[in-house]
């Protein structure tokens, strides 16, 4: 663990409280759901009840004529382009000529009254010819599926490759072949999707709904109404939760063309179950791995297929599908790879983003069949590991030089000292350890990213921050007030927060691929060197000297015995009419192109975490309690490490709850079975083990002030480190998540 | 049909009018401006909405407007006295125990109830105690060391 006597910091590698918890703890943060506005209607979806169909009319008229209705629209409502999707907008906002998964929005009502609104949506008759369902990758891929697009059910098939497999292959000593499978995962964020939406009185459509990207949600938002970006502002913070969930469109689109059609504010909140039946969930995922050793342990070849589970249409499923390709050869040197990707289309509602994106998929195939060949070998998992993990300075599986790799080597070497089975406490109980290993890149990897950030030096006394990613409890306001502080040497406490609001920041981008800290955290660096540069000339003419002369501590410039603050500063940059705001945009550090047959791959600054989970398994009931779990991080350096350990301990157990318990299931028309907390089931407290989170000290020189990402590392090794302890305690590997009892047995 | 019902709310007296089956957490968020309660599920299984009732941890969204006639209810918007925080809400900042913070209030009332009756419980009676609410941020870890930093205190 980092501590905090051995830092040559003032403001980061400390624990302070996150600066938005007063609010938290004291009920008084106004989440966007909680907005009620004057005049709002009551805003709610039509949904099909069909999983898959063809639609042949859609009638309203009835619904229009109930008392208080101020709009029913469907299809022939949208002004511009019926389509959105973070990657490929394909997704209708209504649909118009076919339904695709059971819940897919066809209409919307808003009326003066929730009873009118209600009654509205049961007027709404719809005539739909059912056509068959496609329920899993398998039913997709057979040459006889009903096709769910007019492409067919493969959205994407990429191959990439290197080296010379067969050959590999013919002269290793040990080839194992598997096929591991992994769940649809809903993200269950405690606040379901929702906002509210009003036309201001410069004719602004104002859409404040929970979210990750506000720049991107605007852009959607504005090809749907034919209206420029300038002409409408999204605020997405604060946000109950969302873990991917909320980065692609949710209710921000139907939001807008509603307050854009009536003219009136407008409140749309999905209920439970309407989050259950409508809202995104994680890639299910089936993976076929044949890998070779040679007799010394050293990994020759990696043969993958891959498929994803995108449901009916294409959210970030190919930027899912890159994480995945690039994740499944590990962190390791493996001189012959093919790797065969398919994204498939199925009925099963609409797979997004969801922490880890693509990466828990291929991590449990790959971290699984690495504790096989260790067993295979009778090698300790960890040697096997410490054998085949890419050094600093090598070149990896997609010709990119490996950063800063000697952290892995470290935790692995850590990681031998708490690898051990734990002792029974009971009768029927039999215990075991597990290992995983987890690699990811931080950001968007070689897709181009110039996020913008600002800072403004308020003579009142403060400084304003100002960047578009959300907070949705990361804590990103809290570490990013720290960078700044460290920077200007003041204090967090005359620091504001300014985020996610495109009113008040600039395009930083969203909250996704635990980039926030790495691109605000440097987009606000530039902005305070800029401040910092412009200001010193200030102070050179207030002391007037030059200002090489002029020196800078604590928020405070000098020139010999005297000295003059920032805030000063500011006010004779403003009395002057000069603009105290400096912003700065960031070159994301990348490389300049892309593995041929992907859109990201390879990143340039990976995080890795080692994991070690140690599990009791009830003989009788198959029943499995994780009782401790081991997480050493690599993340660079460390701006806040209580923020950091929690987004590293909420990760884990986000990720016992998919290896154990959570699974979203279609019944055999494609409509979904577990749509709330009590069908679909989550860890709660008692469910949690011990967790002990180390972090290596290290040091990222493109990071700001070192540091990396954090947020996705923790929940991608989870499944593999689960199923190694299982196997450890009762004998029998498992090749599928979640390890239900009936499963093990 | 709408019934007048009164109650003290966080100590205030309060007087509503509205449909006798109308959840407590409705009313609550629409007529009396208290957005602490948070409808997660509003079936009794997120514990968002959690409120003490005469004491007792309930699920607001599960308790009709009908049944709080002359009762107490306390929210946390409640829990501050003089402007100062209760010790579970300091504790709670100190560890750590709020990620997005949409499940803080109705934990720190099911922390509250669960001390109210048991000033002094173990380990396993705070698990119990607050297993009735979901983080699924999972800062279950730092919730746990936030309760029990106050029982240690309370203990001495």
């Amino acid at each position: 663990m980092i501590t905090e006597t051995i830092s040559k910091y003032s403001y980061i590698n400390k624990s302070i409280p996150r600066i938005d918890s007063i609010d938290k703890v004291a009920g008084s943060l106004l989440y966007l759901t909680d907005l009620k506005l004057e005049n709002a209607l009551y805003a709610y979806t039509f949904r099909s009840k069909v999983a898959h169909g063809k639609i042949n009319a859609i009638y309203t008229e009835d619904a229009e004529k109930v008392n208080g209705v101020k709009a029913v629209l469907t299809y022939k409502d949208i002004p511009a382009m019926n389509g959105y999707g973070a990657i490929v907008p394909e997704i209708p906002v209504l649909a118009y000529d076919k339904v695709r998964y059971y819940g897919e929005p066809l209409a919307l009502v808003a009326a003066e009254t929730q009873e009118a609104a209600l009654e509205a949506l049961n007027r709404i008759k719809v005539d739909i010819t059912p056509l068959p369902v496609v329920r899993s990758i398998d039913e997709a891929l057979d040459e006889n599926a009903p096709k769910i697009h007019e492409k067919g059910n493969i959205a994407r098939h990429t191959v990439v490759r290197k080296g010379d497999v067969e050959k590999a292959r013919s002269s290793a000593y040990i080839v194992l072949e598997r096929i591991y499978e992994t769940p649809m995962q809903k993200h269950m964020f405690l606040e379901p999707e929702g906002g509210v939406a009003f036309v201001d009185e410069e004719g602004v459509i104002n859409v404040l709904a929970g979210g990750q990207t506000p720049y991107r949600d605007r852009i959607q938002i504005s090809r749907v109404l034919g209206i420029p970006p300038e002409k409408i502002r999204v605020k997405n913070t604060p946000t109950g939760g969302a873990f991917g969930g909320k980065d692609d469109i949710t209710v921000q689109i139907h939001l807008a063309l509603l307050a854009y059609k009536t003219k009136r504010p407008v409140k749309l909140v999905w209920s439970r179950e309407e989050s259950g039946i409508a809202g995104f969930h994680r890639t299910a995922s089936k993976i076929k791995l044949r890998t070779s050793v040679d007799r010394n342990g050293y990994l020759l070849s990696n043969e993958a297929t891959i498929y994803l589970d995108s449901g009916a249409y294409q959210s970030f499923g190919p930027t899912i599908l890159d994480v995945s390709i690039e994740t499944i050869n590990g962190p390791y040197r493996i001189p012959n790879y093919v790797i065969d990707a398919n994204l498939v289309y199925t009925n099963n509602g609409i797979a997004s983003a969801f922490r880890g994106f693509g990466a828990p998929e291929s991590n449990f195939a790959i971290e699984s069949m690495m504790n096989e060949l260790a067993d295979e070998l009778k090698l300790d998992p960890i040697d096997l590991r410490l054998k085949n993990i890419l050094k600093t300075g090598e070149v990896g599986p997609f010709d990119n030089k490996i950063r800063h790799a000697e952290g892995l080597e470290e935790a692995l070497k850590r990681a031998k000292e708490l690898f051990y089975r734990p002792d029974p406490t009971g009768p029927f109980q039999r215990t075991g350890v597990g290992i995983a290993v987890a690699v990811k890149g931080v950001g968007f990897g070689t897709l181009p990213e110039y996020p913008t950030a600002a800072i403004e030096i308020v003579p009142e006394g403060r400084v304003n921050i100002m960047f578009s990613n959300v907070d949705y409890g990361q804590g990103i306001n809290t570490g990013n007030a720290q960078l700044v502080a460290e920077k200007l040497q003041i204090p967090v406490s005359q620091i504001n927060v300014l985020h996610s609001d495109t009113k008040f920041a600039p395009d930083t981008g969203g909250s996704s691929a635990s980039r926030s800290t790495f691109n605000a955290g440097n987009a606000l660096l530039l902005a305070c060197e800029k401040a910092l540069s412009e200001l010193k000339m200030e102070a050179a003419s207030y002391f007037m000297t030059k200002s090489d002369l002029v020196t800078y501590k604590d928020g405070y410039f000098y020139f010999k015995d005297k000295g003059v603050s920032i805030y000063e500063l500011a006010k004779r940059l403003r009395l002057k009419g000069k603009s105290t705001r400096f912003e700065a945009t960031l070159e994301v550090p990348r490389y300049a192109e892309a593995v041929e047959g992907t859109l990201e791959v390879p990143h340039m600054v990976y995080m890795y975490g080692v994991i070690i989970t140690k599990v009791v398994v009830d003989e009788l009931l198959g029943k499995i309690k994780p009782r401790e779990v081991d997480f050493i991080a690599d993340i660079g350096n460390v701006i806040n490490p209580a923020i950091a350990a929690g987004q590293i301990e909420g990760g884990i157990i986000q990720g016992l709850g998919y290896s154990l318990i959570e699974e979203l299931n279609y019944d055999k028309d494609g409509k979904p079975l577990n749509i709330n907390y009590t069908t679909y089931v989550v860890p709660v407290i008692s469910d949690s083990p011990l967790i002990n989170v180390e972090f290596i000290k290290s040091y990222e020189e493109l990071g700001p002030f070192g540091a990396k990402g954090v947020g996705e590392i923790s929940i991608i090794p989870v499944g593999a480190s689960v199923a190694d302890a299982v196997t450890d305690a009762i004998g029998k590997r498992s090749y599928k998540l979640p390890l239900l009892p009936w499963r093990i047995i | 049909m709408e019934v007048t019902v009164s109650f003290n709310l966080n100590g205030k007296k309060v007087s509503v009018t509205a449909p006798p089956a109308k959840s407590l957490l409705r009313v609550l968020r629409e007529d009396l401006g208290i957005t602490s309660v948070k409808p997660g599920c509003e079936a009794g299984e997120c514990g968002a909405c959690s409120v003490l009732l005469d004491g007792q941890v309930v699920t607001s969204c599960l308790v009709m407007i009908s049944q709080v006639e002359g009762k107490n209810v306390l929210t946390v918007e409640g829990l501050q006295k003089d402007g100062e925080l209760d010790p579970l809400q300091k504790a709670f900042i100190e560890e750590g125990a709020t990620q997005c913070g949409y499940c803080t209030p109705g934990f720190i009332i099911a922390a509250k109830g669960l001390l109210n009756e048991n000033p002094n419980p173990t380990d396993e009676e705070i698990l119990e105690g607050v297993s009735g609410n979901i983080c699924r941020c999972g800062a279950y870890p730092r919730i746990f060391n936030a309760i029990k930093k106050v029982v240690k205190k309370n203990g001495v």
